[in-house]
């Protein structure tokens, strides 16, 4: 009966072989309408396979019932345990204690300084108890963006072996808050779509079954939507299933601007900004911004630029200044990308450098 | 607060047409049919609908769609797998169903995986004849889950996230509503109903080492059998084949389907000792059984055997088995690409359920239905085939759906039950109890929940015997006996899951005692229920369900007859892979 007993003892949730590590956990109550945080520190027993998850399943189990979070699967499939852990947004059930202790280059995950795990909530959400956030506001911008596919005039009849490969990518995804957590766009604009809504809308503008590609991509491009995106890649290293949010967001653009979708300050900027570099090698800033908000926007900028000029950051305003040594490698990129461009819909023969 | 979308009957009373339990694959396919019918239908889930287990789903779902394939052969691989005890209306309704049933889902826009023409591809899976296994890379319920709730924004479904059901209500015979508690707020609101659907999954926690989501606790199959409903077929509780050493993470059968071998310590196979010609592709408790045996005999490393794909290929790999193999990384710290995985039997899913006939309804409580992992249909019998859980979930949340439509629209459910207020102070007296008891005295938890699993896992698993038997009946007592006492730390009231985990437990409990009398009381090995003194199946005695029933707080065992149909190819016959 060895393999029994192998079980039995393998479905304990932490074997105290390895030591104990301190576990500090940013706790948070409403008291009288208001949100009350401190941290709590707790001796946590681990060995090679425990996760923060099953560490704060023994917290609460062995040392203290009040400690609240969600949590479900155990799988990263299921994404309910979303928690700022160590200064990301991670899942509690996929990060191991042994990996956040020392480190893991592949996982992309540093080494816990002090070798104290610090657990708390996700961000950009309110807080209601603990570890729990208020996750009604980021579901009701997806809920915003129609997320179902629609009949219409753009829906294409036939689908075949390759027409899901960039529904696969965004539909990884499993809505568990931590590119929304890690969006630094979101801290500046909180009414922002946030990186899940939007790569879950480039879902159905990429199914070839959806009727209304162009209506959505009008709306994404829309106040709040994808020219929002900082483009700081923070939602990339967030996502726990490879989704890449802002790669979706990238091509929502691009597909926007492919579209003739041009009257955004956004769309503007992108068109100037790759016209400068191909034409100059560099970027003119006043140029630029007259491209993108027009004369009397950028007028209004004068503020700013005056700014600039004072800690001496003021671009000179003559494109003839400084022009790059090797402007035809810059061309021949330019060339290259336009040859292959960025996949941004399942092409059955794009295979080429660009693709995907 | 609960938003209205039904009529609000007083502060904290609320009605709809239709109540569903449970926002997984079965109950939002059961509340779309309530919806498109035009009836107020709202959904009550603990955790947020696209948390539901249903999105662990990795391998597929069977429809006979290829024009090559049958449907009969469907069912009948499918009566064959149940070991005969599979109810034989029920399962030829699931699969002559199925085709069209997988072609909806694919209208809604669930993106499952093509062919170069077009059509769904499909592979293959254990215990058919047939690759027919549709499938969304390895993550299909995941892709089913996402299509059902964009479905339900669509419609504006109602549904109730982190509301934990505390009480089925019942009025003459008759299932009226339920009590919830807003997990939010602590609240307690009593919601009344014509028609009750319960779809809350299984219950696989109650084995230490399990596929299921910390949340398969059994809440609605418990909750019924106190409402007076019976549970059937509860001794058949499946072993997945492949869960991962460790954790006991799921490893899709589908990665056998594409051709994994099961190897030894000396990475040999070892399949063609006891199913000489389906190998690895056997049926589930075969597979299961032969591992264990396996293992036992020497043949394992530390407690498991090994699933290799090696041979397959890092571009098919990579291709089909992604999640497969980010899981294997992340939780067992192997690349199947260069390693093969260590694996072990691991309970995955729990056959019985609530009795019902094949359209979901309850026999025993009108008004009550059930669909999904929760019911007993019964399509699954002794042990259910893999990729037939999706199936039953969108054939049958679709058939009771519809079910529960006519029963409110057209027969006994149209008039309105009534409800007593008293089972909200029932409820909320039960609750304030549990909350009052001092940690001094008292019993933690985890300490019974731990106590219980382990002594399953052992003696009520794989493999059964008397004195195993009789330590699990044991443990059980041990466990009731303790949730008499066990205590909780959290006092408050906005998410307290120091009380919702309690109460999981005790819906664990009661489910544990009609488990291991149903085992105990079915003298012979069929399907997933292997009894070391009973080794052979026993046609002339156990061709029948065993029910359990909840009368007077004490659970009572029953028969009830498998339904057959007059077809000469699901006479019971000898099972072989």
């Amino acid at each position: 009966m060895t393999y029994i007993q192998n079980m039995a003892m393998d479905a304990k949730p932490v074997v105290a072989n390895e030591g104990t590590v301190t576990f500090r956990i940013l706790r948070g109550t409403i008291v009288g309408g208001k949100l009350v945080q401190k941290t709590q520190d707790f001796e946590v027993p681990y060995d090679a396979r425990t996760t923060v998850l099953s560490a704060l399943e023994w917290i609460k189990g062995e040392i203290d019932g009040t400690l609240t979070f969600r949590r479900s699967c155990r799988a990263s499939i299921c994404g309910s345990c979303g928690m700022y852990i160590n200064g990301r947004s991670r899942l509690a059930c996929k990060i191991k204690v042994i990996d956040l202790l020392s480190g893991n280059e592949h996982k992309n995950i540093a080494a816990a300084k002090d070798g104290v795990i610090e657990v708390g909530p996700q961000r950009n959400q309110p807080v209601l108890k603990d570890l729990i956030v208020d996750i009604q506001p980021f579901y009701e911008k997806v809920k915003a963006l129609d997320p179902f596919v629609q009949d219409g005039a753009e829906k294409e009849e036939h689908v075949n072996k390759n027409s899901f490969e960039q529904v696969n990518m965004v539909s990884n995804c499993i809505m568990c808050g931590a590119c929304y957590s890690d969006c630094t766009a979101m801290v500046e604009n909180p009414n922002f779509f946030g990186p899940a809504a939007l790569a879950k809308a480039y879902r159905f503008v990429a199914d070839p079954r959806e009727g209304h590609k162009t209506d959505r991509l009008k709306e994404l491009s829309e106040k709040n939507g994808i020219w929002d995106c900082t483009r700081c890649a923070m939602c990339i290293d967030a996502c726990p299933k490879g989704v890449a949010p802002m790669e979706a967001i990238v091509k929502l653009r691009s597909l926007a601007i492919e579209a003739g979708m041009m009257n955004t300050i956004g769309a503007r900027k992108s068109t100037s900004l790759k016209g400068e570099i191909e034409d100059w090698g560099v970027v003119n800033e006043p140029f630029m911004l007259l491209r993108a908000l027009g004369p009397i926007g950028a007028l209004g900028q004068i503020g700013n630029a005056l700014n600039l000029a004072k800690v001496g950051k003021i671009p000179s305003p003559f494109p003839f200044e400084h022009k790059p040594e090797k402007l035809h490698e810059i061309s021949a990129i330019y060339k290259e990308l336009k040859e292959n461009p960025l996949d941004v819909k399942t092409r059955n023969e794009d295979t080429g450098p660009g693709a995907g | 607060m609960i938003t209205p979308s039904g009529v609000w009957l007083s502060a904290n009373m609320i009605q709809h047409d239709i109540l569903i339990i449970g926002a997984g694959l079965a109950g939002m396919r059961a509340a779309f049919e309530g919806i498109t019918a035009g009836l107020d239908t709202a959904v009550v889930s603990k955790i947020h609908p696209l948390r539901s287990h249903s999105c662990a789903a990795q391998g597929g779902v069977n429809a006979a769609i290829n024009p090559k394939d049958d449907w009969h052969d469907h069912a009948y691989d499918t009566v064959k797998g149940a070991d005969y005890i599979g109810d034989q209306d029920s399962i030829d309704m699931m699969c002559s169903e199925a085709p069209q049933a997988v072609l909806d889902l694919d209208a809604m826009g669930c993106p499952f995986s093509r062919e170069d023409n077009g059509t769904i591809s499909q592979r293959a899976f254990g215990g058919q004849n047939f690759p027919r296994t549709a499938y969304a890379a390895d993550r299909t319920g995941h892709a089913m889950l996402h299509t059902l709730w964009e479905q339900a924004i669509k419609l504006g479904t109602k549904v109730y996230d982190e509301y934990f059901l505390l009480k089925i209500t019942t009025d003459n015979g008759r299932a009226s509503g339920a009590i919830v508690m807003d997990i939010k707020t602590g609240q307690l609101h009593q919601i009344k109903a014509k028609a009750v659907c319960i779809a809350t999954g299984g219950y696989g926690r109650l084995f230490a080492s399990n596929t299921n989501a910390m949340t398969c606790t059994g809440d609605g199959v418990a909750h019924a059998m106190r409402a007076g409903a019976a549970a059937a077929d509860l001794e058949f509780v499946q072993f997945h084949p492949t869960g991962l050493r460790n954790s006991g993470i799921l490893i899709s059968e589908g990665v056998r389907g594409e051709g994994a071998y099961l190897i030894g310590k000396d990475g040999e196979r070892f399949m063609h000792k006891y199913a000489p010609n389906k190998l690895e592709l056997a049926s589930r408790d075969v597979v299961s059984r032969s591992m264990t045996t396996e293992i036992l005999n020497g043949n394992g490393v530390n407690g498991g055997v090994f699933l290799d794909v090696r041979h397959l290929g890092r571009e098919l790999i990579l291709e089909r088995l992604p999640q497969i193999r980010q899981l294997s990384i992340d939780f067992e710290g192997v690349d199947p690409i260069d390693q093969p995985i260590p694996v072990r039997p691991t309970c995955h899913y729990t056959m019985g359920g609530i009795r019902t006939n094949k359209f979901g309804h309850s026999e025993q409580l009108q008004g009550l239905f059930a669909a999904g992992e929760a019911a007993c249909v019964s399509v699954h019998g002794a042990n259910r085939l893999g990729a037939n859980s999706l199936l039953e979930t969108i054939v049958f949340g679709k058939i009771t759906g519809k079910d529960m439509v006519d029963f409110v629209k057209n027969r006994e459910g149209r008039e309105w039950p009534s409800v007593d207020s008293a089972d909200v102070q029932e409820v909320s007296g039960l609750i304030a109890k549990l909350k009052a008891r001092p940690s001094a005295g008292g019993v933690k938890q985890a300490t019974i929940r731990h106590e219980l699993t382990n002594a399953m896992q052992e003696y009520c698993g794989v493999f059964r015997d008397p004195e195993g038997l009789n330590k699990a009946m044991a443990a059980v007592q041990n466990a009731k006996a303790d949730m008499e006492n066990v205590f909780v730390d959290d006092k408050s009231d906005a998410f307290n899951t120091d009380v919702i985990t309690a109460i999981e437990l005790s819906n664990l409990v009661l489910l544990a005692e009609a488990t291991v009398m149903a085992a105990i009381t079915r003298t012979e090995s069929r399907g997933a229920h292997s009894r070391s003194d009973y080794p052979n199946r026993d046609d002339a005695n156990w061709i029948t369900h065993i029910t359990s029933t909840v009368k007077d707080g004490q659970i009572v065992l029953g028969r009830d007859n498998v339904r057959t149909l007059d077809n000469p190819k699901y006479a019971p016959a000898e099972r072989k892979y």
